[in-house]
């Protein structure tokens, strides 16, 4: 009977792994064991039948669709970024008043797009009509369908990306959670998804651009943000079409970039200029007195939909409220104003539809949309590159 | 072998670096390098042409995903190798949990049946496959790829006792069954 000892011997020979003394006992065995012999004898044929089989060729088509697969940026070092996380949207606006005492500081803030609807859409299929479900029980990748012509839902389920999604334990955590199943099961989730204005913006580049921005990403974690959002008076001030118009001018524009106005709201000011005293103080500042000059300033002064907004019930509302307060003091919000691809998104008009759409209100306002949102799985899966790609992919799928 | 090794490592490094820098014919480069190797241990690993296809696909798009995670201090072909051991065992799990595909809807090489290196690869697919998915990728990454035991074990990320153990027991456990299948 062999011992362990003596079959390592053998195997490492085979394998070529013992050194020149373990090969001088490997020999000595041999010479005198005819069950070592036998052993060696067995284990031969059987590394020679391995050497034998050799190396396959893959098929054929199988290089051009590894390259086709790849992402179309491969500059990885910014090319994934610009690509971002474009999985959920926002729109921040961010106005104020001045010139008189009465005059309170506004600022208003946007929407989002939660990621949750476009791993939804990845998921199901969502919306009906673009490509159907065929998911096996919503988690599993779908069974393959040999030997019969290609559906579009089986580009959908059987791209690697896709596939990627599933192997990844956060995207199977969130899409088996409750709220994620309640968001699926929303009516408005899914008009959100076939809307025209939804699609549009998803292939708009500054879009991405935002997605991708550190601001954006630090705002949407914020807890401000979230209690924000499910705000009744923000949701109608967004609805509105003075905001859409205001948002949409160029005043406003120019304004929200200007560094007077950044000046002023990094110090916090505006939000602090609730009492008379603050109020003057804010008024004394060199910073308020260069707002005052600026041109887009008075030229948004001047502007109607600007002054309806500002005698909007919900508006004011939503300037006592307290997470919009809070907002107001966040830096990454802050720069977000001030970030270029914000502003052409709120001028895009798809975006405005979006926005003031009925559906994309009360997917905001719905909780367990609200509970995806606040979920770690759902920030960390926001950071998916894999599913940024094939969001992208799945986008530009949708806009041919 | 030291040397091809060595020189091997250097053009993979300077394939992976060209592509951070955004040269995107350095993909075909990695890709042309790797793929039949890749396809052919996800092959062994699951006996099945367009799992194994399906799985190499998905090697090269984590792979390019994450290369910028991937540390040059280590050798390239053990991170891609690593990637494509573990993503044909989660194809191998994903199997299990999904309804067992007709026997006639198994896609294998056309053409090959009768011939004689086809019938050989078909017993050895079937031996491998009777082994337990660990001692499987030991197997396929010594005899298929010629890897030694450290190369192996960095692959794995396993002991190189554990590779050792693995492998000749798995060994001795093929000699049992392909004697079984008359080989």
């Amino acid at each position: 009977m062999l011992n362990r000892h003596q079959i390592e011997l053998i195997h490492q020979e085979i394998d070529g792994a013992n050194t020149p003394e373990q090969s001088t006992a490997f020999r000595a065995l041999v010479e005198g064991n005819p069950e070592a012999r036998a052993l060696e004898a067995d284990l031969r044929t059987v590394a020679q039948l391995f050497d034998r089989g050799g190396e396959r060729q893959p098929p054929p088509h199988l290089r051009q669709a590894i390259l086709d697969a790849l992402p179309r940026q491969a500059r990885a070092t910014s090319g994934w970024d610009v690509i971002g996380e474009p999985l959920r949207a926002i729109v921040h606006g961010l106005l104020t008043g001045g010139g008189v005492m009465s005059r309170k500081a506004m600022l208003f803030g946007g929407a989002a797009v939660a990621i949750v609807i476009v791993v939804a859409g990845i998921v199901t299929g969502f919306p009906p009509g673009r490509h159907e479900a065929g998911t096996i029980g919503g988690v599993e990748p779908a069974a393959r369908y040999h030997g019969r012509v290609m559906t579009e839902a089986d580009v959908t389920l059987k791209n690697p990306e896709i596939q990627a999604l599933f192997q990844n334990d956060q995207v199977l955590q969130l899409v088996k959670s409750d709220a994620f199943r309640e968001v699926m099961n929303n009516q408005a989730s899914r008009l959100l998804l076939a809307s025209d204005a939804y699609r549009l913006v998803l292939n708009n580049p500054a879009y991405h651009q935002l997605m991708a921005s550190q601001a954006y990403q630090q705002l949407a974690a914020s807890q401000a943000f979230r209690d924000l959002q499910a705000n009744q008076a923000y949701q109608q001030v967004m609805a509105s079409q003075a905001y859409q118009q205001v948002a949409a001018s160029q005043a406003y524009q120019q304004l929200m970039a200007s560094q007077a106005f950044r000046d002023l709201e990094a110090r916090g000011a505006f939000r602090e200029a609730q009492s008379a005293e603050a109020m003057h103080a804010l008024q004394a500042s060199q910073a308020y007195r260069d707002l005052q000059a600026n041109h887009a300033f008075r030229d948004l002064q001047a502007n109607q939909a600007f002054q309806q907004l500002q005698a909007n019930q919900a508006f004011q509302q939503l300037q006592a409220n307290q997470a919009f307060q809070q907002l107001q003091a966040n830096q990454a919000f802050q720069q977000l104003q001030a970030n270029q691809a914000f502003q052409q998104l709120q001028a895009n008009q798809a975006f405005q539809q979006l926005q003031a759409s009925q559906a994309f209100q009360q997917v905001q306002a719905n909780q367990a949309f609200q509970q995806l949102q606040a979920s770690e799985a759902f920030h960390s899966l926001a950071q998916s590159q894999a599913l940024s790609q094939a969001f992208v992919q799945e986008a530009m799928r949708a806009k041919q | 072998m030291i040397e091809a090794h060595a020189a091997a490592d250097e053009q993979d490094r300077a394939l992976v670096t060209r592509f951070l820098e955004g040269h995107r014919d350095a993909a075909n480069g990695l890709v042309d390098r790797y793929h039949q190797r890749v396809f052919n241990v996800a092959l062994r690993m699951l006996d099945n042409v367009q799992d194994a296809e399906d799985v190499t696909q998905n090697v090269f798009l984590k792979a390019f995903l994450k290369l910028r995670t991937y540390d040059p201090r280590y050798r390239f072909f053990s991170w891609i190798y690593r990637m494509t051991v573990n993503e044909a065992l989660n194809s191998l799990k994903r199997r299990k949990r999904t309804v067992p595909l007709e026997d006639e809807l198994d896609v294998r090489a056309p053409g090959l049946a009768a011939d004689r290196a086809a019938e050989l690869q078909d017993r050895l697919g079937k031996a491998l496959m009777s082994l337990k998915p660990d001692d499987r990728a030991v197997v396929v990454l010594r005899h298929f790829v010629s890897f030694s035991y450290r190369e192996i074990a960095e692959v794995l990320e396993i002991p190189v006792k554990t590779v050792k153990s693995r492998l000749f027991t798995a060994r001795e456990r093929l000699s049992l069954t392909l004697r079984g299948q008359g080989a």
